[in-house]
């Protein structure tokens, strides 16, 4: 589904290149669930960033369902991303000004769903993750587990074949992320959703099957979770 | 889609309510300031168009250089309309006025005087479309006494329009029959009389007199004229019927005079041009002038820009909050066009409760600034069928316009970099920001050196040494009913309690009769020697009771009979005619137009310069003579009692003149009127500068409170490590000291430029000086530092751990 080759990103900082990312070689097949882990500053978020399509890298390849995303233009990349990909962030994310049901339905809106259709996928949605009696409520009214709750289920309401996940649970307390992480394991075991997550947690690392090690932007190893 | 775009909008919009309400009402300001301004210049732009032949109707104005007098006139010979319709076949017809003064107007028992009377040919309504609501306009004005009058008139007079065949009583005892009644004169023409008298009853419009230009003479033109072609066969008609005249009266032949600069010119003014553009002598009123109109115009722009930069600037400054809207729909899969499509979603919004909001501002305005301006203006938001799109298209253009840039702006965000919190650092260094704060205080400060040179020149004029003394002066109106009676009562005030002095006569030099006439040096009557002046009739008491000073010479005396030849010349007359020693000098001139008969005068004093026209124009030459001219009495007093006064000169009034209306002002009075539309403009504009200023300090007040928003950090770091309140305020008043110094060097040369254009218009006005431009810049700081202050001291103030704390 996904393969990296020979992925760097650098900056220049006063004419010196300063590598965030160093040969990055990955590929994940489709249906894995895999975890990246490392040390602050590692690079593990760049990486994610670059897998999720909203950050470029300065050189490498980086095929997506066959197709070679570094060959495309900003606005077929973003639509290849829209179409496939979707996105947990550690802080949620959510738009403030939206309640929760405006907020699982705004994907959809850009993806240019009928009116009706959004109706019954977010109810859905919203089901299915236990929701409903919340859906009027806005962001600031909930915890930050309900937030991180609504955020997935935005993530997922327009059928994406790769979830990205930015450390979901760091702003959550351990029994609020142990819930997150039951969710992925089953998303990824019913549902057959690609995951990709970012965490600081050992504990979270052993939910994927393959857990990549991260540091000074060079993959250091990679074990079984 | 745009369902969602509306609620976040207004959401967003109630979520900061003192963001919006702040954005709104300087929005909603300068849309009605804008709003009213444009309503004033579409109600000047308009005038006179009511004629269906607007476009084929002419005034012929004259232009003569005679004797170094230059007389630019809205006024013709009388045989010049007749003339070009019988000699010019594209000339389909021609109407003359002749202003015959006033009347007087018998209803019941009493006397009414009205003043909007002229004398017109039956061919008014062939030019003009006045509609008549009763009598055929055909014939109404061709029989002599007859009459044709107003419906306001008809009411007035007979309590009902339908007043056709009815008879009116002028001046005490001439009946004339009313043969039509028209609709009230619109307020956008630059005419309004009330009785219209045939012209065959003025016998001057018969005199075929060339030289004399009394007649305001308009033409149609038939469809399809040139005007130039017209005008070009002027010359021709001068020299047809003009030059012999000329031969007859000064033995001096067209081409003769010509060689010595002086010249008769005839041109064309079309009908549209005459509110605007003509302010000549012999306007049946004073005009308006395209100067305002392009400066209101400028006035409303910039009132309109500053709202929109400080939409914008607002918008932009707050974008960190927004920012990471953004970030989060870019990866839930906008694309940067919706984002665009969104923000300007919402600035229109926010412009359409801005536009409704300003309706009702400027309703509520309308009757103050209605006030100010002397107009009956509405807004007809349903009467006029170009309100309602045009609003529409303000809205979307000023929705654009100022949402464009925040758009852009915005929509143009990287979604990683705003979700990792990296865009505060683009607040200080925005440069479009900072341009758009120095055109703020550009127009501000443009606008507070315009302010501050009106109101001077205004001051000056209101306290300038005139070369006469108006205070303290009352003038008892339209003396002629008295005849015979004039002296006596003139006698009889004099001798009152608190009355110093007075004197007779009809010209003043406030308002009142004007006439001009031409002199010469030797009895030959020979150019060279020829002086174009003012010719008043006045009695001996003229120059002690209005308070004017004798350079040379004497003032006329009863001890001198010969006086009634004398004549007592003013300074500038003295200065044309090149005598160093007028005093027993001779001037000839004719006793009538056309005839031989010379009348020979002798200098007898020189009186100081004094003004008798606006201080727009400077004094011409004057000759004062002595004679019985009893069109109102001037009374100098020197009581507290004033009404008092005025209470037993009325009575003598009515002794001497029963049933005759009784009408007095003050000579200050009168003369202020004469500044009234400048004072009027001045006025107006001072408020909108105001207005544009107030708008502009909104703005800023709503930068600064994010600039303080951005930099609480730095600002909480600072005080910790123990800056005071005072250095955090000159640390945040910098940014902005900055700009305005930049704002200032720009401004000022500009404002320089278009101030003394306007002053150039004014013989006599005040300096430009440096201490003007230093107060505004002084002025432009205050108010911004005033209003940054308010917002540093709560943001310097509060506490540096719950700033820190969030992080």
């Amino acid at each position: 589904m996904i393969e990296l080759n020979n992925i760097s990103k650098w900056y220049a900082v006063g004419g010196n290149k300063n590598y965030v990312l160093r040969d990055v070689k990955l590929s994940v097949k489709e249906g894995e669930f895999v975890s990246i882990m490392g040390p602050s500053g590692s690079g593990k978020s760049t990486l994610l960033h670059i897998l999720g399509m909203i950050d470029e890298p300065s050189e490498g390849y980086h095929y997506f369902l066959g197709e070679a995303v570094h060959l495309m233009k900003e606005k077929q990349r973003s639509n290849l991303a829209k179409e496939n990909i979707g996105f947990v962030f550690q802080a949620y994310h959510l738009i403030d000004e939206l309640n929760v049901y405006e907020n699982i339905e705004t994907p959809l809106i850009y993806h240019n769903v009928k009116s009706s259709e959004r109706k019954a996928m977010v109810a859905d949605m919203l089901d299915r993750f236990q929701i409903v009696g919340k859906k009027d409520l806005f962001p600031s009214q909930l915890s930050g587990g309900q937030q991180q709750l609504v955020g997935i289920a935005r993530a997922l309401i327009a059928s994406p074949r790769l979830l990205l996940a930015d450390e979901p649970t760091g702003n959550l307390n351990s029994r609020q992320g142990e819930e997150i992480m039951e969710l992925f394991r089953k998303l990824n075991g019913q549902d057959g959703v690609t995951i990709i997550q970012v965490t600081h947690s050992e504990k979270n690392a052993t939910y994927g099957k393959r857990v990549i090690h991260l540091l000074d932007g060079k993959i250091e190893k990679e074990t079984q979770g | 889609m745009i369902k969602n775009y509306f609620k976040v909008a207004v959401r967003n919009l109630w979520k900061n309510k003192g963001y919006s309400l702040l954005n709104i009402l300087g929005l909603a300001i300068g849309l009605a300031t804008c709003m009213l301004i444009l309503i004033y210049v579409r109600n000047d732009l308009s005038f006179d168009r009511y004629n269906k032949n607007f476009g084929r109707i002419y005034r012929v104005d004259s232009d003569i250089n005679f004797g170094g007098t230059h007389m630019v006139l809205a006024v013709a010979p009388d045989p010049l309309g007749p003339t070009l319709k019988r000699d010019y076949p594209e000339v389909e017809q021609y109407v003359r006025f002749h202003d015959l003064g006033g009347i007087m107007v018998k209803r019941g028992d009493e006397n009414i005087s009205e003043t909007k009377v002229i004398y017109v040919d039956s061919t008014l309504f062939d030019v003009f479309s006045l509609p008549m609501v009763e009598g055929n306009p055909s014939t109404a004005l061709v029989s002599p006494h007859t009459v044709v009058i107003t419906e306001s008139i008809a009411l007035k007079y007979f309590n009902t329009v339908h007043a056709l065949g009815k008879t009116m009583i002028f001046n005490g005892s001439e009946p004339y029959r009313v043969t039509g009644v028209i609709r009230d004169i619109p307020d956008q023409s630059h005419f309004h009389f009330d009785f219209f008298l045939p012209m065959s009853q003025d016998n001057q419009s018969r005199g075929n007199i060339w030289l004399s230009n009394n007649f305001n003479t308009y033409i149609l033109l038939r469809t399809g004229t040139d005007p130039a072609s017209l005008a070009s066969h002027f010359n021709e008609m001068i020299n047809r019927y003009v030059g012999p005249q000329v031969q007859q009266a000064i033995h001096t032949s067209l081409a003769d005079l010509k060689t010595k600069g002086n010249y008769i010119r005839y041109s064309l003014m079309p009908l549209g041009r005459i509110h605007l553009y003509s302010n000549k002598v012999g306007e049946f009123e004073p005009n308006g002038s395209i100067e305002f109109v392009y400066i209101f115009s400028v006035i409303a722009l910039f009132i309109l820009l500053i709202a929109c930069v400080n939409f914008m600037n607002l918008s932009t400054a707050r974008s960190s909050l927004r920012a990471r809207e953004v970030g989060i729909r870019k990866v839930l899969g906008s694309m940067r066009k919706a984002l665009i499509i969104q923000f300007l979603t919402e600035s229109i919004l926010v412009t359409a409760a801005s536009l409704v909001l300003a309706i009702g501002l400027a309703f509520l305005l309308m009757p103050y600034f209605n006030q100010l301006s002397q107009r009956h203006l509405r807004l007809g938001l349903f009467t006029d069928p170009w309100v309602i799109p045009g609003l529409i298209l303000l809205m979307v253009l000023v929705g654009g316009v100022a949402g464009s840039y925040p758009a852009f702006y915005l929509s143009g965000f990287r979604p990683i970099q705003v979700l990792k919190g990296k865009l505060a650092a683009g607040f200080r260094r925005s440069n479009l920001r900072n341009t758009l704060v120095v055109f703020q205080f550009f127009i501000s400060i443009v606008l507070i050196i315009g302010t501050i040179v009106i109101d001077s020149q205004m001051n000056f004029i209101r306290h300038k040494k005139l070369g006469f003394d108006r205070d303290h002066v009352l003038i008892i109106n339209n003396c002629y009913p008295l005849n015979d009676n004039a002296r006596v009562f003139k006698t009889e005030v004099l001798h009152m309690s608190g009355v110093k002095d007075a004197t007779m006569t009809g010209y003043l030099p406030t308002s009142g009769n004007r006439n001009d006439n031409s002199f010469f040096k030797s009895p030959s009557l020979e150019q060279t020697g020829a002086i174009q002046m003012q010719t008043w009739s006045i009695d001996e008491d003229y120059i002690p009771t209005l308070g004017m000073g004798i350079d040379a010479g004497r003032n006329f005396s009863r001890q001198f009979p010969s006086d009634s030849t004398g004549v007592i010349l003013n300074q500038a007359a003295v200065k044309l005619l090149g005598w160093t020693d007028p005093v027993n000098k001779r001037l000839y001139t004719l006793k009538e137009m056309g005839s031989q008969d010379q009348i020979v005068y002798h200098v007898v004093g020189v009186v100081r310069d004094f003004n008798f026209n606006s201080l727009r124009q400077e004094i011409t030459p004057m000759g004062l003579f002595l004679g019985k001219d009893n069109g109102s009495l001037a009374i100098r007093i020197n009581t507290d009692d004033i009404s008092g006064l005025i209470g037993r000169v009325e009575q003598k009034w009515k002794e001497l003149a029963p049933s005759q209306p009784f009408s007095y002002e003050f000579m200050d009075d009168d003369f202020n009127k004469i500044y009234q539309a400048d004072e009027r403009t001045g006025k107006i504009f001072i408020s909108f500068a105001i207005f544009a200023i107030l708008i502009a300090c909104l703005g800023l007040f709503g930068l600064t409170v994010y600039a303080g928003q951005l930099r609480i950090k730095e600002i909480s770091i600072r005080k910790t490590l123990g800056a005071s309140i005072l250095s955090i305020l000159s640390l945040l008043s910098l940014d902005f000291l900055k700009l305005i110094l930049i704002a200032f060097l720009v401004a000022s040369p500009v404002a320089w430029w278009a101030m003394n254009k306007w002053l150039q218009g004014f013989a006599y006005h005040i300096g430009l000086s440096w201490g003007i431009f230093l107060s505004a810049g002084i002025l432009a700081v205050l108010i911004a530092l005033l209003t940054v202050s308010v917002q540093v001291i709560r943001v310097a103030g509060s506490n540096p751990v719950n700033a820190l704390r969030s992080e």
